[in-house]
């Protein structure tokens, strides 16, 4: 553990104190299938659970502090198999949810460049794991080569099926390759995560699409299964007039072009048209190919974009200005090519069912910005025609399809969503196709509760401010659109900012049966965590509600920790004169049923 | 026991505190509760600079005195911090975890400091003149230092470098174009500027941009520029004007793009819940868009509408005060109510 004289002396009394208590504790571990198990860490980790791949962050972020960068790839990778791609790309729900960000607590953890830490600083030696099972002589077919095909295909094939992925373009990786800007994911990279994935013995078929190339009637004889994830590729249109006038690119074609190595006529003054990531992505492209005043232009307000705060600050730092509540009329051109956008101004308006703010535009405020481009990228729906007319009726529960023996994953399924959101469909796809093609379930989640005897940090660590990425010099980043904007962390910053994490996988405890009710705990506690409780109703799906407090002595059932507020910081585990708070290790993990 | 209406007020300026007296004055018996995150009774924000430099004694800053809402019987609670609004309740919950019920609620919360997104990473070296505590924790500090750096460039930083050299202290200004917000200086204001503002420092530097600030154990800073200008000073202020200080409403249900949005008699989306002064992004009918304003007068009038609109009025609220400001020279538009580009 003592590495490089990387320890304080703090920190060196911290861990001879933890040495001391796991000597003296006896490990127990338990795998857990118990319904209350499972909504306890839903509820305690919240991180984990507003991942859609359900990755282990606190496990990840705590190999980190304790320099294993291999093992907290692996432990990325066991769940979402492109940590290096999605520590630099990914939505991050678990920032939102981070337990580090609600008020008062500061920041939250930055769970995504740590991700990208663990891929970054891992030894040039590491060895990836896989658990491959012996073959099963059944072959799957996966259209499509996204982060859902790929996910599915891996998964697949470690289950010891032959997977043949068929990919309609001459590179494999879907939106990864096409869709997302170079300067936020180099491709060198993702080729690298996507051949460790094919190193299972995946084959992968490029320049052939199914449905053009060959049916998906002809496929189907010479396999098993087929996962359709052909993601979604079909643009949304303005649908408004001057659409079709020269300058006017729809958003994932421009992003195709650009990506391909082109560079399509943007011209000075950039309108750019929609709210999501292709849009920012187009813009901050648009900003490396000569555009000199790009604007982003959304129905709606800024507090409803579907980007994260660091996409919004990446844009605003690179000179993008947003336009708010203003939609598109018209485009306007001399004949051929745009000369600007009418626009008209919008207010928001509420819907009803379900509850949803709505944009409504506003009658005759129409005006008009000058344009030498328009992109416009309002989003892309599937194109199930395009595979096969007959596979209608996708079911996002079971995957299943019109077809017999035919599933469909990701954004083929759901929708435009993101990039774990497309792996963890990819994944559950995978699940379903082996329990048909074996007859059995082979895998499932179990809740491994180990007990741990203390906090792992000292309170000091709650005070650190959040380490910021790396950022390359503004003139370089805007002068080819290749260069990667972010450079990562530092070994040091990592480590530094690992040390941010809650550790929320930690469950504190106090046994009702020693506790003596002194309250000591509660007079420590730096939130209102521990709390006196006269009941905890059981919800109907058999985990536990939320406690119900109560301040009358003669009514209290017990001294309890609310999970979902405590941080972990282990005061009440200090102040216990009876010893009767206990913590335990609880994490998510698939093993073989 | 009648009931009486609560009438919540989120903020201690112009619009809160006219906002109150208004609504004590056309209602004797409601209860009034002013909320303010800061610890001091209403004062004259405008006046900090000449309070840091001395020129202005407290008594002479403050514009009403503890007693003076008593005698309103108006509630005022100072140091507490909104956190949330559940407008379902018609509940506000305080950071001390305290709940306080009202009738009908008036957001005037103000702005905060504009950080520019290419100073984030620099943020923790930054000092800004946006409060009294701001003011009280650096006054000490201002009179021993000798070097500064001001980043940035609006009205109130224009006139904190004055008060500097008034005083003695050597400044150094790095002028954004973007630094009177929302508004662009374009290159012919930022000569004027510059030229106006050499009468006060030699050190004015413009189209330039910070590379990095660095903190030295001494307490003094290095500042240094992409164009390789390096200064070393003892304090680095930014004066990037205000944002509207609205956290506490975000994912409350309440619309928001960069202030509350209200439409022309200041009320939200939400029928009890109103907003006014530079914390409210208002619709204009005529030009048909919502802007927020700026200045102490329109505060002070939106701050009796909005007061008179809760009360079942339907005032309609107009520009007020000046149309520019005179930045050093360069006059800037501060009217948000009316198109007034065409004007000779």
């Amino acid at each position: 553990m003592k590495k490089n004289g990387l320890y304080s002396k703090e920190e060196k009394l911290f861990q001879d104190k933890n040495k001391m208590y796991s000597t003296q504790s006896v490990k127990q571990i338990v795998y857990s299938t118990d319904v209350r198990d499972f909504g306890q860490v839903a509820k305690s980790i919240p991180c984990q659970e507003a991942c859609p791949a359900k990755t282990n962050i606190p496990g990840y972020i705590r190999c980190v502090y304790e320099k294993r960068y291999g093992r907290a790839y692996e432990v990325n990778r066991s769940a979402n198999i492109l940590p290096g791609v999605l520590g630099r790309i990914c939505s991050r729900p678990c920032e939102s949810a981070c337990r580090h960000g609600e008020p008062d607590n500061g920041q939250s953890v930055g769970i995504c460049h740590l991700k990208r830490s663990c891929a970054d600083l891992k030894p040039s030696s590491h060895r990836i794991i896989e658990g491959l099972y012996a073959p099963t002589d059944k072959t799957v077919a996966v259209i499509g080569s996204g982060p859902a095909g790929l996910a599915a295909a891996h998964d697949l094939a470690s289950l010891g099926h032959k997977v043949v992925i068929y990919e309609s373009t001459d590179k494999p990786g879907g939106m990864l390759m096409w869709g997302i800007p170079e300067f936020r994911l180099p491709r060198d990279l993702l080729m690298i995560e996507i051949q460790n994935i094919l190193r299972l013995g995946i084959e992968l078929k490029t320049n052939t699409a199914i449905g053009r190339d060959i049916t998906l009637d002809q496929l189907k004889k010479e396999v098993d299964a087929v996962v359709v994830a052909t993601g979604c590729v079909s643009p949304r249109m303005l649908g408004v007039d001057g659409e079709g006038l020269e300058n006017v690119h729809n958003g994932l074609e421009f992003m195709m072009a650009v990506n391909a190595g082109q560079t399509p006529y943007v011209g000075d003054k950039v309108v750019v048209i929609g709210a999501g990531f292709t849009a920012v992505d187009c813009a901050r492209s648009a900003i490396r190919i000569g555009g000199k005043d790009v604007s982003l232009n959304i129905r709606k307000t800024i507090e409803y974009m579907r980007i994260d705060d660091t996409e919004k600050h990446e844009a605003q730092f690179e000179g993008i200005h947003t336009h708010s509540l203003v939609q598109p009329s018209k485009i306007i051109g001399d004949g051929k090519k745009v000369t600007g956008v009418e626009f008209q101004r919008t207010r928001l308006e509420e819907i009803d069912t379900p509850p949803f703010r709505m944009s409504v535009p506003i009658e005759n405020s129409e005006f008009m910005v000058p344009a030498d481009s328009v992109i416009a990228a309002l989003g892309q729906s599937s194109n199930i025609a395009a595979v096969s007319k007959k596979l209608g009726n996708l079911k996002k529960e079971g995957h299943k399809t019109g077809i017999k023996n035919v599933f469909a994953a990701g954004d083929f399924v759901t929708g435009s969503s993101d990039v774990i959101s497309a792996i963890a469909g990819g994944r559950k796809c995978a699940r379903h196709i082996d329990e048909l093609l074996v007859g059995e379930k082979r895998k499932q989640i179990v809740v491994r509760c180990e007990n741990h005897a203390t906090t792992d940090r000292p309170r000091s660590y709650d005070f650190i401010n959040k380490v910021e990425m790396n950022t390359i010099a503004m003139k370089k980043r805007l002068s080819k659109s290749t260069h990667e904007v972010e450079t990562g962390y530092k070994e040091k910053q990592a480590r530094e900012e690992s040390k941010r994490c809650y550790l929320c996988n930690l469950k504190y405890e106090i046994d009702p049966l020693t506790c003596i009710y002194c309250s000591a705990c509660i007079d420590v506690a730096p939130k209102d965590c521990i709390k006196m409780i006269k009941n905890v109703p059981v919800n109907s799906d058999g985990t536990y509600g939320e406690y119900e407090e109560t301040g009358q002595w003669n009514q209290v059932l017990s001294i309890a920790i609310d999970p979902a507020n405590c941080i972990r910081c282990g005061q009440c585990l200090s102040v216990c004169p009876m010893d009767c708070i206990s913590v335990t290790k609880t994490e998510l993990i698939e093993i073989d049923s | 026991m009648p009931f009486n209406d609560h009438y919540v007020i989120i903020g201690n300026g112009p619009a809160g505190n006219h906002a109150a007296a208004t609504l004590r004055e056309k209602d004797k018996d409601a209860k009034i509760t002013i909320i303010s995150d800061e610890c001091v009774p209403f004062y004259y924000k405008p006046k900090l600079t000449e309070f840091i430099s001395g020129t202005l004694k407290k008594e002479k800053l403050m514009v009403n005195t503890l007693e003076s809402y008593e005698e309103k019987d108006i509630r005022i609670r100072l140091g507490q911090t909104v956190e949330k609004i559940d407008p379902d309740t018609k509940s506000i919950f305080l950071k001390h975890m305290e709940k306080m019920d009202y009738t009908k609620l008036i957001i005037a919360s103000g702005g905060r400091q504009r950080v520019l997104p290419s100073m984030t990473s620099f943020e923790e070296h930054l000092k800004f003149v946006t409060s009294y505590s701001d003011v009280m924790e650096y006054k000490e500090q201002i009179k021993k230092a000798k070097d500064f750096f001001i980043i940035g460039g609006d009205l109130v930083g224009f006139r904190f470098l004055r008060m500097l050299r008034t005083i003695g202290k050597n400044v150094s200004i790095m002028i954004y174009p973007n630094a009177f917000w929302p508004y662009n200086l374009t290159d012919e204001m930022l000569d004027k500027i510059t030229k106006r503002l050499s009468k006060y420092t030699p050190d004015v530097i413009v189209k330039d941009d910070i590379s990095s600030i660095e903190s030295h154990k001494n307490g003094t800073y290095q500042v240094a520029t992409s164009k390789g200008l390096e200064k070393k000073v003892d304090m680095v202020f930014s004066f990037n004007g205000l944002m509207p200080n609205i956290d506490f409403a975000k994912g409350t249900g309440i619309d928001i793009d960069h202030g509350i949005l209200v439409d022309e008699y200041l009320k939200s989306n939400i029928d009890s819940i109103y907003a006014c002064g530079s914390c409210a992004q208002i619709y204009n009918p005529t030009i048909k868009n919502y802007t927020v304003s700026i200045g102490w007068p329109n505060a002070v009038t939106q701050g009796k509408v909005a007061a008179l609109n809760v009360l079942g009025d339907q005032k309609i609220i107009k520009s007020v005060g000046r149309k520019y400001f005179d930045m050093e020279g360069a006059m800037i538009k501060t009217t948000w109510w009316e198109d007034i580009d065409d004007e000779s």
